[in-house]
């Protein structure tokens, strides 16, 4: 495992950890951008522009794309979230030239009006889709309800309305003011040749023109808020409650990865005891979530309508013990052994790899190697995590529920 | 993509496969036993699921907590599920921890304690799994259409039904659970980094012991093509349909899954064109393959707005039957390529290769290197493609759809 780092003259900065035993390799564009940088006007824009990358430039059609990706036998995607856009692709070591190419090439899209009218109908489809999934709409709606009016309360898809009065010139023109190369940061992973991989970007993306991108970032610690959204032709009650917690930036987030593992693991955590073993709900659980200047805690429940006000106190009941008396130290070996081993087998797959190494740039500027991470969870302690969740008041909650009822008391 | 496999077949019917990966320090492990959903008969609907989750409440000497904590400390990443045809289990973790971690699945599945008292929350999570579905229309409307389309027992959704479940006792499930489970036919797969001499040691001494029959022929009843509407107010209408393929023991197999490719492998896909790129009819459309030990099928899903969903259900037929016509060579390079180079890619991961053994083994009675389908994967020409849809045309389908309105023609 070697890590390797240049830059372009137009701030576009490329890195890997280049690894010869690998099998395959990924690469992808990490574009700090994302729901939180967008205006009401055009809210949902970061993610449709997601989608027409994949629609061409000036030298490929939409199927161009798709066909050359296919015929190098790749697989790739792309995601857009509140403060992050990534396009990726893995493939055999072999196609990694011609994985740049297209790569680099998609990156400065072509935005045709008549691909716009078309992509619309698909994203307004994935608006429609998330609506029949309960557990995507209680994320949704939490994080407007936790956040909001802080831009991370932004919705990534936008609305029906927004998507539908969005104009392809409004897109070109939230491209030109995000998609600067200081602002996108160019990712490799696995079996690849760095010498080759700066090269041919350098050729793709040289002409790109630098300009300010920039980001306001503020603290937010949540806003307390309760919320009961009724819909009664769900079955099953779904909660979410969200807590502050430590950002990407912060040194404390390995603590913060420990605690969530230990309260709100899908198995084997206190709330797995509390309600999942005891049959009060069929899921349970807690992830963590750093971002670029704040974080959340999101701890997930789906019940019995019958029994959701007993499940939620019991939540509650186990966050407020936990930020009382802190993990035990069984508890905390077990964490750390299920992180690290979780890390150690995601780590020999490039794919998984690549967000991991990505991230860690974007939000910090730093290569951190799995052994190093993996050390910093083991240096954790039961005084640290007892700490953090006295100082983030893991017990503080914005909460929102979705299902029948029409209120929880 | 050579692969160097190891296999040694106990005389209690228990074959231990194993794949040794250079490269890695983590070491994945498959069980696979025969049973599963469809030996649940009709009194215990939903047994196998409600058992799986009921073997990890307490197993050897340890009780419910102590096993959980065991398998954290360890830091195994396992699960345990009901399938149609058997019971999986699967477990991940770093390789010094591989002989420990076999020794508490040797426990769950051989010394489950079934205790009366953890019986109930197990059935309880059950059942709330199956209200669950109807929560999520996508998942319910592919749950139920493998139902239609399979023989009976075989489709059945694993939950069972909330008639099943609430008449289910311990006793029955404990008696039935301890009838069912057997090392005949058992296989177990370990990928990754191990010691294949102490992995053989620990297999022998931990399940060398287990004694059991083969279970019976599994009785079942032909499936009738239908079409079935389940009205709800969903904000999408779900269309998943289903028609015949070959079995994966069949020469025809790789016929089958070239064509699968080249209907939706990629978003060059012949689907993905169609519905999505040209029409933008929806946001998720796909075809997959899927086979049990007899039966198999093609199973096509898509998710639309209402208004659009008799026209979304049009072209998806067009493009199933379309096949037939012809592929052109690109498109079966293409394909080639595809699959190869995913076979790579699976082929670096420790709980993949576990997993693929253990199929292998259960469908061919034999390991497949990388290399062998990929040769294979080669060889298939546009005739072989062409020679499979005719045995296996895209027709009588068994349609299941989710959506304010029922459609009217298909």
């Amino acid at each position: 495992m070697e890590f390797k780092e240049a830059q372009l003259d137009n701030g576009l900065k490329i890195i890997a950890e280049v690894n010869p035993d690998a099998a395959s390799m990924a690469a992808g564009f990490f574009t700090r951008t994302g729901s939180r940088d967008e205006t009401p006007k055009i809210s949902g824009v970061s993610h449709f522009l997601e989608h027409m990358v994949f629609k061409g430039t000036e030298r490929r059609t939409p199927l161009d794309v798709n066909l050359e990706y296919d015929r190098m036998g790749a697989q790739y995607n792309a995601f857009t979230s509140e403060e992050n856009t990534v396009y990726y692709a893995a493939v055999l070591p072999e196609f990694q030239n011609s994985v740049l190419d297209l790569l680099c090439d998609i990156m400065r899209p072509a935005l045709r009006q008549e691909d716009f009218d078309i992509e619309k109908g698909v994203i307004h489809e994935e608006i429609a889709m998330y609506q029949d999934h309960p557990q995507f709409c209680v994320y949704d709606n939490l994080m407007t309800l936790y956040f909001a009016p802080h831009p991370l309360g932004n919705e990534i898809l936008g609305s029906v309305d927004s998507i539908a009065n969005l104009t392809r010139d409004e897109m070109q023109d939230y491209f030109d003011r995000r998609y600067s190369p200081t602002n996108v940061t160019m990712v490799g992973v696995g079996n690849l040749d760095f010498d080759a991989f700066v090269a041919k970007t350098a050729a793709m993306c040289n002409h790109w023109k630098p300009f300010t991108a920039e980001r306001k970032v503020e603290p937010w610690s949540g806003t307390g808020k309760s919320q009961v959204m009724t819909d009664s032709k769900l079955m099953r009650q779904h909660l979410g409650l969200m807590s502050a917690a430590p950002s990407c930036q912060d040194d404390t987030r390995f603590i913060a990865q420990v605690m969530a593992t230990i309260v709100g693991d899908t198995t084997g955590s206190r709330l797995y005891y509390a309600l999942v073993e005891t049959a009060l709900a069929d899921e349970a659980h807690m992830t963590y979530s750093p971002m670029d200047g704040t974080g959340s805690m999101l701890t997930f429940i789906s019940t019995d309508p019958a029994k959701t006000a007993q499940v939620r106190d019991i939540a509650a009941g186990e966050l407020k013990k936990f930020c009382e008396e802190g993990p035990t130290e069984n508890e905390l070996t077990a964490a750390k052994n299920k992180i690290a081993s979780g890390a150690t087998i995601k780590g020999e797959l490039p794919m998984s790899r690549l967000t991991a190494v990505g991230f860690d740039w974007v939000y910090r500027n730093e290569y951190i190697p799995m052994q190093q991470q993996i050390d910093e969870i083991y240096s954790v302690t039961t005084e640290q995590v007892l700490e953090l969740g006295r100082s983030i008041k893991l017990d503080k909650t914005t909460t929102l529920t979705l299902g029948p009822l029409e209120s929880l008391d | 993509m050579s692969n160097e496999f190891c296999i040694k077949e106990f005389p209690n019917g228990l074959t231990l496969l194993g794949e040794p990966m250079p490269n890695v320090s983590s070491v994945g492990f498959n069980v696979v036993i025969p049973g599963g959903s469809s030996r649940d008969g009709d009194d215990l609907r939903g047994a196998a699921s409600v058992g799986a989750e009921w073997l990890l409440r307490g197993a050897g000497s340890r009780d419910s907590r102590a096993l959980n904590e065991a398998l954290d400390s360890l830091g195994v990443q396992h699960g345990e599920h009901a399938q149609a045809e058997n019971f999986g289990f699967s477990a991940t973790q770093l390789s010094r921890n591989l002989i420990p971690s076999l020794e508490i699945f040797a426990d769950i599945i051989l010394r489950p304690t079934l205790q009366g008292e953890t019986f109930d929350p197990c059935r309880a999570l059950i059942a709330q799994d199956l209200h669950g579905l109807d929560d999520e229309p996508a998942r319910k409307c592919n749950s139920l259409l493998r139902e239609k389309f399979f023989p009976a027992p075989l489709g059945y959704i694993p939950y069972g039904t909330p008639e099943s479940l609430a008449a289910m006792t311990d006793t029955a499930l404990r008696d039935h659970l301890v009838g069912l489970f057997s090392p005949h036919g058992t296989i177990i797969g370990v990928a990754g980094k191990f010691d294949w001499d102490e992995v053989c040691g620990a297999v022998e001494k931990l399940f060398g012991a287990w004694n059991g029959a083969a279970l019976p022929q599994l009785q079942t009843t032909p499936a009738k093509t239908q079409t079935v509407h389940i009205t709800r107010n969903s904000a999408q209408t779900h269309i998943a349909l289903a028609h015949r393929a070959v079995i994966s023991g069949d020469e025809a197999y790789y016929p089958a899954r070239l064509a699968e490719s080249v209907l939706s492998r990629g978003m060059g896909s012949r689907l993905f064109t169609e519905v999505r790129e040209k029409r933008g009819l929806a946001y998720h459309v796909s075809s997959s393959y899927a086979s049990l030990l007899k039966h198999a099928g093609m199973f096509t899903y898509a998710g639309t707005r209402p208004d659009q969903a008799p026209q979304t259900l049009e072209v998806i037929i067009s493009e199933l039957q379309r096949l037939a016509d012809g592929i052109t060579d690109e498109e079966l390079t293409r394909a080639k390529t595809q699959i190869r180079s995913m076979l790579v890619m699976q082929g670096e991961s420790t709980s993949a290769r576990a997993s693929s053994m253990c199929s292998d083994w259960m469908y061919l009675g034999r390991l497949r290197s990388l290399d062998e389908i990929s040769t294979a994967v080669t060889a298939v020409t546009e005739k072989d493609v062409m020679t499979y849809l005719e045995r296996f045309p895209a027709d009588n389908f068994t349609i299941l759809t989710i959506g304010p309105e029922e459609l009217q023609s298909a």
